[in-house]
């Protein structure tokens, strides 16, 4: 008999094998999950709280629906992430309106290494310099957006993103170069002007 | 709404929509059908490329001094151009499908589509030895109305009787210098052999081209015959009703 806290110190992969024979064990996925991917789907589009818990239900249904598609070639929660990532791009194309990007908390380390680049901004405060990057993620692309966010705020490697967003990791690299040359470009613009 | 509630709210609707998670054998069979489709295309494209290897084996460069165009003419005109776009298609199936696969998105655009040339041009290679783009391209002939005239480009390049060529049926055998020939248009030709020395082995229902100079509008002297190798097909789906019995004459 496998006790709750047994399923607790199981890996998502373990706990994917278990959940096909006992439904109930989906909750433990939930509750690991659930607060990340409704932080991720607010930072990447502009939806109300309802929507966002809308698609937070929706993807988590996708998961339960398609539990037998995993495998272990990926780690489970890029898996997760994908599907979160495809149930966004759904919406955003069925609005077809231009996501904002929500306060987003970018670690202290990543705020220097995004700041890097840009020499101007030497004088502002951390504080300061995270409202700039901030405003300055929203004004970029949706596929840039995201691109850094999961990177710099989520936190996933190369290999991660690649996975997430079903693209070689030659293409994420690049993809990366160009999201933080726009960034850089946008905050430039934005101080000089 | 808390997220706590709303984990609880997650489980419930999936309890009671009672949704079960998809047999491990629909994405089984969705990968399979994937490959499938992807191994058809790229058989396809081995396919395509074999008949087209077939027509440039006999694109009669070598006589491009008696029929008086240049290799880069004769390359335009002879170029199997459908054939190009059918190839393009399938190569970019095998490429769509590999994409799709599982792990299909971790390899570069460039990488797959190399992979599904270099796999057409081994196929193709392969089934060019074993003549079956040969026979691909006869069966096509034989059994699609308009294959012919649309995807090989020897019938409509040999059917200029205007420039000294002449493509057919061999309709009628009259006598050691003369004989009948129905074209692609289905129309009968008398044909004068100039050169007694000609020697070629013609039977009824035979497909030869002519090289000679056009006499009037049902008139062609030849001085030189040839079988039809890429398009015997096509004149062969006339059917053997539509031409006397095959007899053999040799001159």
């Amino acid at each position: 008999m496998i006790t709750n806290l047994d399923l607790e110190e199981k890996t998502d992969e373990e706990l994917v094998i278990i959940i096909l024979e006992n439904q109930n064990a989906f909750s433990l996925v939930v509750d690991r999950y659930k607060d990340k991917l409704l932080r991720y789907i607010r930072r990447i589009s502009s939806v109300s709280v309802e929507e966002s818990e809308d698609m937070l239900q929706n993807i988590f249904i996708k998961v339960y629906l398609n539990l037998n598609e995993f495998d272990d070639s990926l780690k489970f929660s890029s898996w997760v992430y994908r599907i979160a990532h495809n149930e966004v791009i759904d919406n955003y194309r069925k609005r077809k309106s231009r996501p904002q990007l929500m306060d987003v908390d970018i670690k202290d380390s990543y705020v220097k290494e995004l700041a890097g680049d840009t020499n101007i901004l030497e004088e502002l405060s951390r504080e300061e310099l995270k409202c700039e990057i901030s405003e300055a993620i929203n004004k970029l692309d949706l596929k840039f957006q995201e691109i850094i966010i999961l990177k710099y705020i989520e936190e996933k490697d190369y290999q991660e993103i690649s996975d997430i967003i079903k693209k070689p990791l030659g293409t994420v690299a690049s993809r990366m170069n160009k999201a933080k040359a726009e960034l850089k470009k946008v905050l430039v613009h934005k101080n000089f002007s | 709404m808390e997220t706590k509630n709303l984990g609880e709210k997650i489980l419930q609707t999936i309890q009671e929509q009672k949704i079960k998670p998809k047999g491990r054998w629909y994405f089984l069979l969705k990968n399979y059908f994937i490959w499938a489709i992807g191994g058809l295309a790229l058989l396809a494209a081995g396919a395509a490329l074999s008949v087209m290897i077939y027509f440039f084996r006999y694109n009669d460069f070598g006589m491009r001094g008696e029929i008086n165009k240049s290799f880069a003419e004769m390359l335009i005109l002879t170029m199997p151009y459908l054939w190009i776009v059918c190839l393009g298609i399938f190569v970019f199936v095998v490429y769509y499908n590999l994409k799709h696969t599982k792990t299909g998105y971790r390899y570069p655009i460039w990488i797959i589509i190399t992979v599904a040339i270099v796999t057409s041009l081994i196929l193709g290679g392969l089934f060019t030895i074993a003549g079956w783009g040969e026979r691909l391209d006869e069966v096509l002939e034989k059994r699609t109305p308009m294959y012919g005239e649309m995807m090989n480009p020897h019938i409509n390049f040999w059917s200029n009787p205007g420039e000294g060529r002449l493509v057919g049926i061999v309709s009628g055998i009259a006598t050691k210098e003369e004989f009948n020939l129905v074209d692609k248009d289905d129309k009968e030709w008398v044909i004068y052999i100039s050169e007694r020395e000609l020697k070629f082995p013609l039977e009824i229902g035979q497909p030869i081209r002519l090289l000679g100079e056009k006499k009037s509008e049902v008139e062609f002297e030849v001085n030189r015959i040839m079988p039809m190798t890429p398009g015997r097909g096509f004149f062969k789906h006339m059917g053997p009703g539509d031409h006397p019995p095959i007899m053999k004459k040799n001159f």
